[in-house]
């Protein structure tokens, strides 16, 4: 029951809470990009939650068995190699690159399954699906599963990775979405010549973000919540 | 182009990748070699700059690195304070817990029976600017310096009484609250394997 | 764009405010609104997107002649990514405060766009000089406009400017907003609105004095 509070928690803060785009500014190119039409955005949205997935899945693996500090795979290697068994194997400064080659085959994956089974989508997407392996946003999952991979105490499993990613994935959905909504109202508005385009979305997302920030501290109620539930 | 084979060579198309990602790895190598311990020093030093203000009088490089496990079960690693002349001072007590915003870090000083609070700081937040993140600040974290252990904080509003009241921050409850529960619940979960190893010490004979 | 590339001045000029990389070309703009909340993160973000900007267009303007068309973004990527690791672990070691404040946003730097398209556009196809000439100026250009914003953030928000205090809290209600997410948008919003303005501005002017002509 803990574990999946636990689990609820993380994909609410990442979805909604502290959401990827409106509270920690990533993946607002495309945001600001492909947010003209509903139908577009949400697709967009959905494809960046598959890849984000699917990036999240493989980084995840990569760190916990690879690239941490004190990693099972290389200190075992390092052992069959002659060396001295009691030195922390330390691959971590190949993080990054490692991550963003996961999320380009991420992409490319996706790209030939949508192009394989959804041949529309893929024809309307055009550049902006290979342009996915740019999205802050993914990059930016696979650093946060970093980050809680580094306490040894306190390791992070797929489970939360997942959650997390996921989480982030349709927390961006849901802004790109609104967003998309937005403009499409704005198209019929009235807008001051020099703001038009990039300028009032900007103003709009401002205040979109300000009424996303009314969801502060809701996780501390859901946690306290849910702990009382578990009781 | 295209006339050839398609897998003409492996090796002739990708001989650059495969030169750069050596090239790089190497230099990266290089960097991690040069760098490596200068940042595990900065972080080391995170905590243990901050000990001798927790714990007043404490030597920084005397202190000692333990792992006990909490009344929760799980490892928690604590700082045991000795000053210069190998008098054991106190605790320091790494906790965490959720905020109003996001997650807030802190260590607590505490004295070698833990029965007072000798100091708390807050490492890393994510409170309101101006409002929650005053936590940071010494005003409000003197309120918790020298208070006892025995019963756990309470935050009131106005006109602090008892013993363990804490006057909250205007404006900022939650984010006040948040910061007594961390403080609480960390000295809850140590206190008996602390204590323990507190008597422990006391009772075996000092080898000089 | 000129029939014949552009010299290293001229990439050089260009980058800082006509081609300014935020507000004409409108790339990079994660980083940009994250940490422009004071001037002293802003003014390390820039250094640190500069030094990758210019390392990654040198080396790749150097190897320029051995790229494979369909694998050039692959180096691009491979190249850049090396570069941000290093700056991201000089700034641990020595500004470990501020990198600490920093946290995600500088491996982001990755998925800046301004640098890919400046390998693309400019590194691949020149030589280092002029790669090298583009870089400064791009990143001073980007530079510029991560101070513009976080002036006015930091200013308004917290009445300091590079934690100097300026503004003293009796005189100035500091805006918490600007110093939060949403400041961030609403500030580009309005000096994006502003430079588009001048720059119709500038175009009127140019169209009234060639019609009179």
């Amino acid at each position: 029951m803990e574990t999946v509070s636990a689990l609820v928690l993380i994909f609410l803060s990442a979805a909604i809470i502290n959401n990827f785009v409106l509270y920690y500014f990533v993946g607002i190119c495309p945001f600001l990009g492909v947010s003209r039409k509903i139908g577009m955005a949400f697709g967009m949205g959905l494809a960046v939650t598959f890849v984000i997935s699917i990036a999240a899945f493989l980084s995840w693996a990569f760190t916990f068995y690879i690239l941490r500090a004190g990693a099972p795979i290389p200190t075992q290697v390092w052992a069959l190699l002659g060396g001295d068994p009691e030195t922390t194997v330390d691959l971590s400064v190949l993080s990054y690159i490692i991550y963003i080659f996961v999320i380009a085959s991420s992409v490319q994956f996706v790209e030939m399954y949508v192009r394989k089974f959804f041949p529309a989508l893929y024809k309307s997407f055009g550049v902006f699906l290979p342009l996915i392996t740019t999205n802050c946003a993914i990059l930016f999952a696979c650093l946060e599963i970093l980050k809680h991979l580094q306490d040894p105490m306190n390791l992070w499993g797929l489970h939360e990775a997942l959650a997390l990613a996921i989480g982030g994935g349709i927390g961006f959905t849901i802004a790109i979405s609104l967003m998309a909504g937005l403009r499409e109202e704005l198209d019929m508005c009235d807008v001051p010549k020099a703001l038009r385009g990039t300028g009032i979305a900007l103003l709009v997302a401002g205040i979109l973000a300000m009424a996303f920030m009314g969801f502060t501290g809701v996780d501390k109620g859901l946690a306290n919540a849910l702990a009382m539930l578990s009781n | 182009m295209e006339e050839k084979a398609p897998k003409t060579s492996f090796i002739g198309q990708a001989w650059l990748v495969i030169l750069l990602a050596l090239l790089y790895g190497g230099g990266l190598a290089g960097v991690q070699l040069a760098l490596g311990p200068r940042i595990a020093e900065n972080k080391r030093n995170e905590t243990y700059a901050l000990i001798p203000e927790m714990v007043p009088g404490a030597a920084t490089e005397k202190t000692v690195e333990l792992e006990i496990v909490g009344a929760d079960g799980k490892n928690v690693r604590v700082y045991k304070a000795v000053s210069a002349d190998d008098q054991h001072l106190g605790w320091v007590i790494p906790a965490s817990g959720g905020g109003f915003a996001d997650r807030i870090e802190c260590i607590i000083g505490v004295d070698a029976t833990l029965s007072v609070i000798t100091g708390v700081y807050v490492l890393d937040q994510k409170e309101t600017p101006g409002l929650g993140d005053l936590i940071t600040t010494a005003d409000f974290l003197d309120r918790l310096k020298g208070k006892a252990t025995d019963l756990p904080l309470t935050v009131v509003k106005r006109n602090p009484q008892a013993a363990n009241d804490v006057l909250s921050l205007t404006g900022a409850t939650i984010s006040s609250v948040a910061v007594c529960d961390i403080v609480n619940n960390a000295i809850a979960n140590t206190q008996a394997p602390l204590r323990q190893l507190a008597s422990a010490d006391a009772a075996t004979p000092k080898q000089d | 764009m000129a029939h014949e590339s552009p010299t290293a001045l001229e990439r050089f000029i260009n980058g800082i405010l006509p081609e300014n990389p935020i507000y004409r070309q409108l790339l990079g703009l994660c980083p940009f609104l994250a940490v422009t909340n004071a001037m002293a993160p802003a003014m390390t973000m820039a250094a640190a997107t500069g030094f990758v900007l210019i390392a990654a267009n040198v080396m790749v303007s150097a190897i320029r002649g051995l790229l494979k068309p369909h694998l050039r973004i692959l180096v691009f990527t491979l190249t850049i990514a090396t570069f941000v690791t290093i700056a991201d672990k000089v700034l641990a070691a020595y500004l470990y405060d501020m990198s600490k404040q920093l946290g995600p946003y500088i491996p982001l730097i990755i998925c800046n766009c301004l640098i890919i398209s400046r390998c693309e556009i400019c590194a691949s196809k020149q030589s280092i000089k002029v790669a090298f000439a583009d870089g400064v100026g791009m990143s001073l250009g980007f530079a510029l406009a991560l101070a513009s914003i976080a002036t006015v953030r930091e200013i308004l928000g917290s009445g300091s400017w590079f934690g100097v205090e300026l503004l003293s809290p009796e005189f100035w209600p500091a805006w918490g907003i600007m110093v939060l997410p949403p400041g961030a948008f609403l500030v580009m919003g309005v000096l994006l609105g502003a430079a588009e303005w001048y720059g119709n501005r500038k175009k009127a002017a140019a169209a009234a004095q060639t019609s009179e002509a």
